[in-house]
């Protein structure tokens, strides 16, 4: 499970998170909406320990993600709004084995697991192709393999839809739900659209740092979205 | 004409020179480099460039993405020679000499970048680095540091014809000095948000500098050592 015990993230004076308490159970498709600017990627971060909190804990099984910041990362993958920008190598199948030498997987066993995401994602006629030849859509597969290759219990996805076309939007979206239902995967699905937060099950929206709603997603009203400034 | 731009990218071909061990590749191309600066004579260093031609084709190398890549550092070329005719007429012969060196610096470079990917050059300069720890300098840090920065050259020109577009488009004059500023301020902003976000993208994926496994375990073997020997001897011949 992770949690958040009142979180509170400040930089230069501003105050970007206020207060927030929270948990994600383990298996659970959690959504995160708020408008640009409202803290949700700051938030999202915390999860993964790429931020940690000015004050207040976050816990990720019970391990905190100030003294123990690999170990999180082990367990919790990001895989973020731009893919173009989160592919370290140039060839997908050694993009995809870049997080499993970090954690220093022996060679054979690495192959092995890179061939069963490319399999597993339908990309295995891209093993060989340059990550700067790939479409959007294949390069956000690529960098979702790489984080899966890591065998991660949660997923934080950052906007992923932002830089697809409808075709692609749709194929993300299903094969998150399938990790989750399939792999009992952990989804924190950070987005400010409505559309993507079809296959969650819970929803926390935040507006200027402070969380306004937390609850599961048929309990969503029209007037918390409004207030969160995601009505059309 | 920039997305056109491969420079550095690898292709995956099944040839000879593809198969090689990175460290020869790398090594190969510091006595082919060492031996283009060397030579001052027109004779020898079109035997070189036949050469480099022979290891272009056995990499199996296309010609038009070779010339592709060479073809954006003609305004080099042009303004080298320019400055030959204007200031050294005398000396042009040395002008198309530096010229044609530049070139072959360039292919040279290329045959390595087209026929290794960049976890097999990491690897390949991480190991040949190693004595650098000694000094407090991490081997992989500085071989990840180069790699990254062959991978994002087609972002960097990517990125750079987006606004030189949209620049165009509001009637921007990219003649005008003050125009050009207007190209590299948001271009500096967009890669160091790239820098920043690659970053997280590896801490996230739990890079240290030390390295703990390879996905391309390299190992020198006797092809390598007989295509390092073989090498050798073409550029003593053509040196002597």
């Amino acid at each position: 499970m992770i949690e958040a015990k009142n979180l509170c993230f400040q930089y230069e004076e501003e105050a970007i998170l206020q207060n927030i308490s929270l948990s994600i159970k383990e298996g659970s498709y959690t959504a995160f909406i708020g408008a640009n600017g409202s803290g949700k990627t700051t938030l999202a971060k915390h999860f993964n320990a790429l931020l940690m909190p000015t004050k207040g804990t976050i816990l990720v099984d019970n391990i905190d993600t100030k003294k123990y910041p690999f170990a999180v990362r082990k367990k919790v993958g990001f895989v973020f709004q731009n893919p173009e920008d989160q592919l370290v190598h140039s060839i997908v199948e050694e993009d995809i084995a870049f997080g499993l030498e970090n954690i220093g997987m022996e060679t054979r066993a690495m192959k092995e697991r890179v061939n069963f995401m490319l399999k597993e994602l339908a990309i295995g006629h891209l093993a060989k192709k340059n990550v700067n030849a790939l479409s959007m859509g294949q390069k956000q597969l690529t960098a979702l393999a790489g984080v899966l290759a890591m065998n991660p219990k949660y997923v934080v996805f950052d906007e992923p839809t932002t830089m697809l076309d409808n075709r692609n939007k749709k194929n993300i979206l299903s094969i998150i739900n399938t990790i989750n239902e399939k792999n009992n995967i952990g989804i924190i699905m950070v987005t400010n659209v409505l559309d993507d937060i079809k296959y969650a099950e819970k929803v926390v929206v935040l507006k200027n740092g402070k969380m306004i709603f937390n609850d599961k997603k048929s309990k969503l009203s029209q007037k918390i979205i409004r207030e969160a400034g995601l009505d059309a | 004409m920039l997305k056109r731009l491969s420079f550095g990218q690898y292709r995956h071909k099944d040839s000879l020179i593809h198969e090689l061990d990175p460290r020869i590749k790398i090594i190969a191309v510091a006595i082919l480099s060492a031996s283009a600066f060397l030579i001052s004579s027109y004779y020898k260093m079109a035997l070189l460039s036949l050469l480099v031609l022979l290891l272009i084709a056995i990499a199996k190398i296309n010609f038009s993405s070779l010339i592709r890549n060479i073809m954006p550092l003609s305004s080099i070329i042009i303004f080298i020679l320019i400055m030959y005719l204007l200031f050294s007429r005398d000396q042009l012969g040395n002008g198309i000499l530096s010229i044609w060196r530049f070139l072959l610096f360039v292919a040279i470079a290329l045959i390595l970048t087209f026929t290794t990917t960049i976890n097999s050059m990491v690897a390949g300069i991480e190991k040949m680095l190693g004595p650098l720890k000694y000094f407090k300098v991490n081997p992989r840090t500085f071989a990840l540091l180069i790699s990254l920065t062959i991978r994002f050259i087609p972002s960097f020109f990517l990125y750079a014809e987006r606004i030189r577009d949209a620049r165009l488009s509001r009637l921007g004059n990219l003649k005008k000095a003050k125009h050009i500023k207007l190209l590299f301020i948001p271009l500096l902003d967009r890669v160091f948000k790239s820098a920043s976000t690659i970053s997280d993208a590896m801490a996230a994926r739990i890079y240290t500098a030390e390295r703990k496994s390879y996905f391309n375990n390299i190992r020198l073997g006797a092809f390598d050592y007989f295509s390092l020997l073989v090498l050798m001897a073409a550029v003593s011949v053509i040196l002597i």
